[in-house]
């Protein structure tokens, strides 16, 4: 896209452990395997409740809401900080087919091959 | 009809003079403050320069990431995600007040325990909120904005965790809000429609909260931390700010007995009255004061004569303070009647729609502690006090009754009467 949505004042990633910023890095950089670092690290911090312990790394299968018991404000949540850090924009259409960990990936792929600018 | 008592059994404190009860406590008993010099909004040509702050919290930060607060206050991140700065503070005085009753999270689930809230909300909030839609044109915003930073906040959020299903509801009647909070509460036991009431108020003191005062000259510019807030002084100048939040449980009294739990004092009436004169300005002899006052007698059934002690709304402006200086005299001097008169806040700072909920519990510690505040920064007492019983240093004395009075804009007062309990 041409226009991203909102200039950042902070780097979102700040609050991350330096492995994540360094993935997330080597992805901007073109190296789309450090990708699934990044994406499992904000799906784990968007979980809202602690009951739910994920595997590590998190599958591709595991659900966000079934499995990860996201519920739609922590889907709402992760959306908003994904447009943030991808510097994209997701419509609720995109949302409502994002199911798992796994679509997730494949998602943010497919979107910025779709955005020039990216 | 017959109305079952109400009891306060619980409290908890996160506060400028301390984080729990003990602490303020002793910092009400020694007299000492909770102010210092700041320099808000990272201005060091602004002239205000004297606040009261919360200790041992970090929530200056829209992004709750970057917050920190005490280690024994587990707050879990789906309630986190939701909460402002205050309602961080809300969060651990309700876990403190809960173990001070006796209460297990359980315990609040059944239907028959009601939350109500008192707090503005978060201006620092939905201001960051707002400056990022402004930024792409409302194109988008942060899903948790609204339930961050609105006026109701606080019951949204805390609803939610404790799994509140009884009456939940927030109140903006700006520094009567958590009067008017407990006072509705008590309604609700004495209705018989719940047994229980968690009562909240909560403030966070940061620029967006406290500066927009400034602009109305409401605040003190006094530099001295040790003199800014005095209350009923001839010197005050204007009311220093303050944060934090204050928790009372307040128990039908069969509800108490039943599981034995402990009380603090009862509280036992309360009344409301309005100036209807100015948006801002008290009634210039206190009259929305001294009505509610005299209903919050008639409500309980006690007389002038039976208050042993006030605590005072008192937050060291010019007009405020003489107006309630001239309510007091009216309603107890011309009745002769010499109640001891604290106000709190010379210690405390404002801490706006939390004030009620704070001094309530302030009293209900001096009516089971046996002591009366002081006010230790009055020098010289403003004429308008004359024949009002200001003692400067704390009382060694059990007071049996004792008033809290608070006034908001609008002119709204409302005063509770709490007495000692005995089983």
């Amino acid at each position: 896209m041409s226009t991203p949505p909102l200039a950042r004042a902070h780097d979102p990633l700040a609050r991350f452990p330096a492995a994540v910023r360094d993935a997330f890095a080597r992805f901007r950089a073109g190296d789309p395997a450090a990708l699934g670092l990044v994406l499992s690290a904000i799906v784990r911090d968007f979980m809202p409740r602690r009951e739910a312990v994920p595997a590590d790394p998190l599958p591709d299968t595991a659900r966000l809401i079934e499995d990860l018991g996201f519920d739609s404000l922590a889907i709402a949540e992760i959306v908003f900080f994904m447009e943030d850090l991808f510097q994209v924009k997701i419509s609720n259409e995109e949302i409502l087919q994002l199911r798992t960990v796994g679509e997730l990936h494949a998602f943010v792929l497919r979107k910025l091959a779709a955005a020039p600018s990216a | 009809m017959d109305r079952p008592a109400a009891l306060i059994t619980g409290l908890g404190f996160i506060t400028p003079i301390g984080n729990d009860r003990a602490a303020v406590t002793t910092s009400l008993r020694a007299g000492r403050h909770g102010l210092a010099r700041v320099e808000l909004a990272g201005n060091p040509g602004l002239p205000v320069k004297v606040a009261a702050s919360v200790r041992d919290f970090t929530v200056d930060s829209p992004n709750y990431r970057e917050w920190s607060w005490p280690a024994p206050y587990d707050i879990p991140r789906e309630t986190l995600r939701g909460l402002a700065p205050h309602g961080v503070y809300a969060f651990c005085a309700i876990e403190q007040a809960l173990a001070d009753a006796g209460l297990a999270p359980a315990d609040l689930t059944g239907g028959d325990t009601g939350l109500f809230c008192a707090s503005a909300g978060s201006a620092m909030l939905l201001h960051h909120h707002l400056a990022e839609m402004h930024a792409c044109r409302f194109e988008r915003g942060h899903p948790m904005g609204v339930v961050s930073s609105i006026a109701g906040t606080l019951n949204f959020n805390l609803a939610a965790h404790y799994k509140i299903t009884g009456a939940v509801c927030g109140f903006a009647s700006a520094c009567a809000s958590a009067s008017h909070a407990l006072g509705w509460a008590l309604d609700e036991i004495r209705l018989g429609r719940q047994q229980r009431m968690l009562v909240v108020g909560a403030e966070e003191l940061n620029a967006e909260t406290l500066l927009p005062f400034a602009s109305m000259r409401a605040l003190s510019l006094n530099p001295d931390p040790a003199t800014a807030s005095r209350p009923f002084d001839r010197n005050r100048d204007g009311f220093v700010g303050s944060g934090g939040a204050v928790v009372l449980v307040l128990e039908s009294a069969g509800l108490a007995a039943q599981r034995g739990a402990r009380a603090y004092c009862e509280l036992a009436g309360w009344g409301q009255a309005a100036d209807g004169h100015s948006v801002a300005t008290s009634h210039p002899e206190g009259a929305g004061l001294r009505e509610a006052m005299r209903r919050s007698f008639a409500d309980t059934g006690v007389t002038p004569g039976d208050i042993d002690c006030v605590n005072a709304h008192a937050t060291s402006t010019p007009v405020g303070d003489r107006a309630e200086a001239l309510a007091l005299r009216t309603v107890f001097t011309d009745a002769g009647a010499h109640p001891y008169i604290s106000a709190t806040k010379g210690l405390t700072g404002h801490p706006l729609s939390m004030s009620g909920a704070m001094e309530a519990a302030f009293c209900a510690l001096a009516l089971s502690d046996g002591f009366i505040p002081g006010n230790p920064h009055l020098a010289t007492p403003d004429p308008a006090c004359d024949g009002l019983n200001l003692p400067r240093g704390t009382l060694d004395r059990a007071p049996q009754t004792a008033l809290n009075n608070s006034s908001g804009f609008g002119g709204s007062s409302v005063c509770h009467v709490l007495r000692r309990w005995r089983d």
